[in-house]
């Protein structure tokens, strides 16, 4: 039985630089994960902030032995933005598509697919298998016996589910930050810094629900997939996604691979995680085809 | 007139609307939508599986209500006094012409919900559908009294300008009011 | 050429009804989960696609169709059925969103046109080119996302690979990117892009609270509020109010419509081919008279004659409703 992968997903938040670098020399020295994104995928606007930093981060990540792959913006829309996604698809360091819009500059190059490209079926990979996808993190709404079909079809390809973290949910052109805090999108004054985790969304009685971070809409709950390695494998599932959060990384990554590893059961590595204090209520409903904010018990 | 909310309909009017008995009005109206399912059967196969839902249907400024079942030529229509109302599957509240604007295609689906003068319980997808078949349907109120030729002709025309200048004169909206 | 008018059919007699009103287009789906306005009661069984495309053809109408979810894994049949019902009826264009059922398409039926559907959110340049280069795409319905400004300068940037674009110009409107939102799977377990329904009538409650008014819940979860006795808006879950940092509103959006009217000139202007209209859920009332007024804008607009007259006509559409330009407008993000 292969080894199931650890990656680290994009940071969708709007982190410092600072908070960034400091991040990932953290995760390079110290973390488990064998594959680690960096980027920014949320809004075009936090670009000029991050961008400086990510030279020095793949270069401390390689180091460490860390595959390391860029992730591209998931609603491209001005020139700048285009212009920077073509140019990041096409460098050295493979990169992870969010959008359609990057598939014209990829060019025979291997690619990894995002969880925001919708591939619900077999078909659908195929086509991006066939382009040169390596991987493709799958949608999240995707019920694991969808999973178990599509990695069946496409055996060359590594599905990936996103296993940790709240669930990226949808994505507009406007900013929800910025109307919350009454400022237009274009003088936003990146107001999304506030919330490194998102900012939560409950319904008027109360209940725990959305959390915003941007033009992006994510769970308030927080995805915890915890597979044993044979029941990963039984899926065709080659790599779990663990989505960063302002919590002790370093810790959620050992944590899975222990449990993959055999060394801790789903139970176990449920506490463990709970201990670290989640932004939002454990769930898993998507993986079983119910309602995304459930928690059921998985058999 | 001004007073009159909600196109309710006025007190004299209400008097008038009164059946005779409640009886005889369910077994005519469970007799007029079986003889429309034997004369369009493919009309109900919009309704799926909801065919066999229960539909209370409440005028608000009435003082009685109805139970529909749609279920073609098993259909029925059952009337009750609104002291003993039966529960069913989806209860639909409201002024009577808004209700009838349901049946005569003068509101739709999303005026339904949207024009918030109706209000809704139960099995809400029940309602979307039968409201949907009711709107492929092209119901004319001679279909549900089962008059047909001439008479039809005339007979349609004459009910929907009364129940469009009742509208007026009661000050509900003769079109689907948007979200 | 005139601007084409593309416009909702739920069922066949609102399909009657649009094409008797002036509509150049008409479109609609199948009766599954093929198609994105998958409500009970509503859409076209084969049979009745048939006789619709019968009904338009003979008074000069197009009819489009729409198979635009994405195809369950391991489940493809459906949508291979659907595509070819589409071609037998004699269709004039299929609207896709999934490659799956593109790539399908294109393969099989190389006679089908085929329309990008708005649930493929393709919103740029480059993925409008990927879109006709790798599937002979030949129209693309824009997302509700994008600016006048923008939708010109999309127009010029595809020109060379002859796609023409349609734009929504009235009815409901979606805040979040076509096609790539999941809030409503997130409360209810029934994903839009797979079953065709957001915020699904199955999983809406009204719930009468007395003295603290109507709650309306989809999936358990609160979407709004309403006084004592005042009937409650239907639960779409974008259009709620809801709480974040100690405010409560309608964060994602205001329970207002689309209504693009006043922008007619000017989205000539950017170039695009054809103006949809929203609502295959509405009545056939409500279409007969959206269409009917849009129609004549549309000609007042060919014909040169002032704006005015185009705005004032559309005018009467919208009394008492709340309305929006949307996303065409820059302040609205």
């Amino acid at each position: 039985m292969a080894r199931i992968g650890l990656t680290l997903g994009p940071c969708l938040f709007n982190w410092s630089a600072e908070r960034l670098l400091a991040f990932y020399r953290g995760i390079a020295e110290n973390s488990v994960y064998d594959r680690v994104h960096v980027g920014e995928v949320v809004c075009g606007k936090r670009m000029p902030f991050s961008d400086p930093v990510w030279p020095e981060v793949i270069e401390t990540l390689q180091s460490a032995g860390k595959e390391v792959v860029i992730s591209t913006l998931a609603m491209p829309s001005t020139v700048r933005e285009r212009k920077a996604l073509a140019e990041l698809v096409s460098g050295d360091v493979m990169a992870e598509i969010n959008d359609i819009t990057a598939l014209a500059s990829l060019e025979g190059r291997p690619f990894t697919v995002g969880p925001l490209i919708n591939v619900y079926n077999e078909a659908s990979a195929a086509f991006f298998a066939g382009r040169g996808a390596k991987s493709i993190c799958l949608p999240v709404e995707l019920p694991l016996s969808s999973v178990a079909v599509i990695a069946k079809a496409c055996e060359g390809l590594e599905a990936e589910v996103f296993a940790f973290g709240r669930l990226p949910l949808a994505l507009s052109s406007r900013c929800y930050h910025a109307r919350l805090h009454g400022l237009h999108k274009d003088s936003c004054q990146f107001i999304c810094d506030r919330d490194p985790d998102g900012l939560a969304v409950d319904t008027v009685d109360g209940q725990k629900f959305l959390a915003i971070n941007g033009i992006q809409t994510l769970s308030d709950g927080v995805q915890l997939f915890l597979p044993t390695a044979g029941e990963a494998s039984a899926h065709g599932i080659k790599r779990l996604r663990i989505s960063p959060h302002t919590l002790d990384m370093v810790t959620v990554g050992a944590t899975y691979r222990r449990l993959l590893d055999g060394e801790m059961s789903p139970t176990e590595a449920k506490e463990s995680l709970l201990a670290l204090g989640l932004p939002g209520a454990p769930v898993n409903g998507y993986l079983s085809g119910g309602v995304g904010a459930s928690q059921l018990e998985l058999a | 007139m001004v007073d009159q909310p909600n196109g309710e309909l006025p007190k004299v009017l209400q008097i008038l609307a009164r059946p005779a008995g409640l009886l005889p009005l369910g077994i005519v109206l469970t007799q007029a939508v079986r003889r429309m399912a034997r004369r369009r059967p493919t009309l109900f196969e919009r309704l799926d599986e909801h065919r066999h839902a229960s539909f209370l249907v409440e005028p608000s400024d009435l003082d009685f209500a109805f139970v529909l079942v749609p279920d073609g030529e098993q259909a029925s229509v059952r009337s009750y006094s609104k002291r003993a109302l039966p529960s069913a599957d989806v209860h639909v509240k409201g002024p009577i012409l808004m209700l009838l604007g349901l049946l005569d295609g003068t509101f739709d689906g999303d005026a339904l919900f949207f024009n918030r003068v109706l209000s809704v319980s139960g099995k809400t997808d029940a309602l979307v559908a039968l409201r949907n078949t009711i709107e492929d349907a092209e119901l004319k109120p001679s279909d549900l009294l089962g008059v047909t030729g001439r008479g039809a002709a005339f007979l349609d025309s004459a009910v929907l300008r009364a129940l469009a200048s009742a509208r007026r004169v009661v000050g509900a909206p003769n079109m689907g009011a948007m979200p | 050429m005139s601007l084409e008018l593309v416009c909702p059919a739920g069922t066949p007699s609102a399909l009657r009804a649009a094409v008797d009103a002036g509509a150049h287009s008409v479109y609609c789906g199948f009766r599954d989960e093929t198609n994105a306005r998958n409500f009970p009661g509503l859409n076209f069984s084969p049979a009745e696609l048939k006789e619709g495309v019968r009904y338009a053809h003979q008074r000069g109408a197009k009819v489009l169709v729409a198979v635009n979810t994405f195809a369950k894994a391991g489940a493809m049949e459906p949508w291979k059925k659907a595509v070819a019902n589409v071609e037998a009826a004699g269709a004039d264009a299929i609207i896709v969103a999934d490659i799956a059922v593109l790539d399908h398409a294109a393969r099989h039926h190389p006679d089908l046109r085929l329309h990008l559907s708005v649930q493929a959110a393709a919103a740029t340049p480059e993925a409008i080119a990927f879109y006709a280069d790798t599937f002979g795409v030949r129209r693309v319905v824009l997302p509700r996302v994008l600016s006048v400004e923008e939708i010109k300068k999309l127009n010029s940037a595809v020109a060379s690979t002859g796609v023409e674009t349609e734009v929504f110009v009235f009815g409901g409107l979606c805040p979040m990117a076509e096609g790539r939102c999941a809030l409503s799977s997130y409360a209810t377990g029934k994903s839009p892009n797979l079953v065709g329904v957001c915020s699904p009538p199955d999983f809406v409650e009204y719930c009468d609270e007395g003295a603290d008014g109507t709650a309306t819940r989809l999936g358990g979860f609160t979407i709004d509020r309403f006084a004592p006795g005042a009937p409650a808006g239907y639960p779409t879950l974008c259009k709620g109010s809801f709480v974040a940092g100690g405010k409560t509103s309608h964060l994602f959006e205001d329970p207002v419509s689309l209504n693009a009217a006043s922008l007619l000139p000017r989205l000539r202007e950017a170039g695009v081919t054809a103006l949809k209209i929203e609502g295959r859920q509405r009545g056939k009332g409500y279409i007969a008279e959206v269409v009917r007024t849009f129609r004549k804008a549309v000609d007042a607009l060919e014909a040169g004659r002032p704006q005015v007259e185009a705005e004032a006509m559309l005018a009467g559409l919208v009394e008492g409703g709340r309305q929006t330009s949307g996303a065409y407008q820059k302040t609205w993000r």
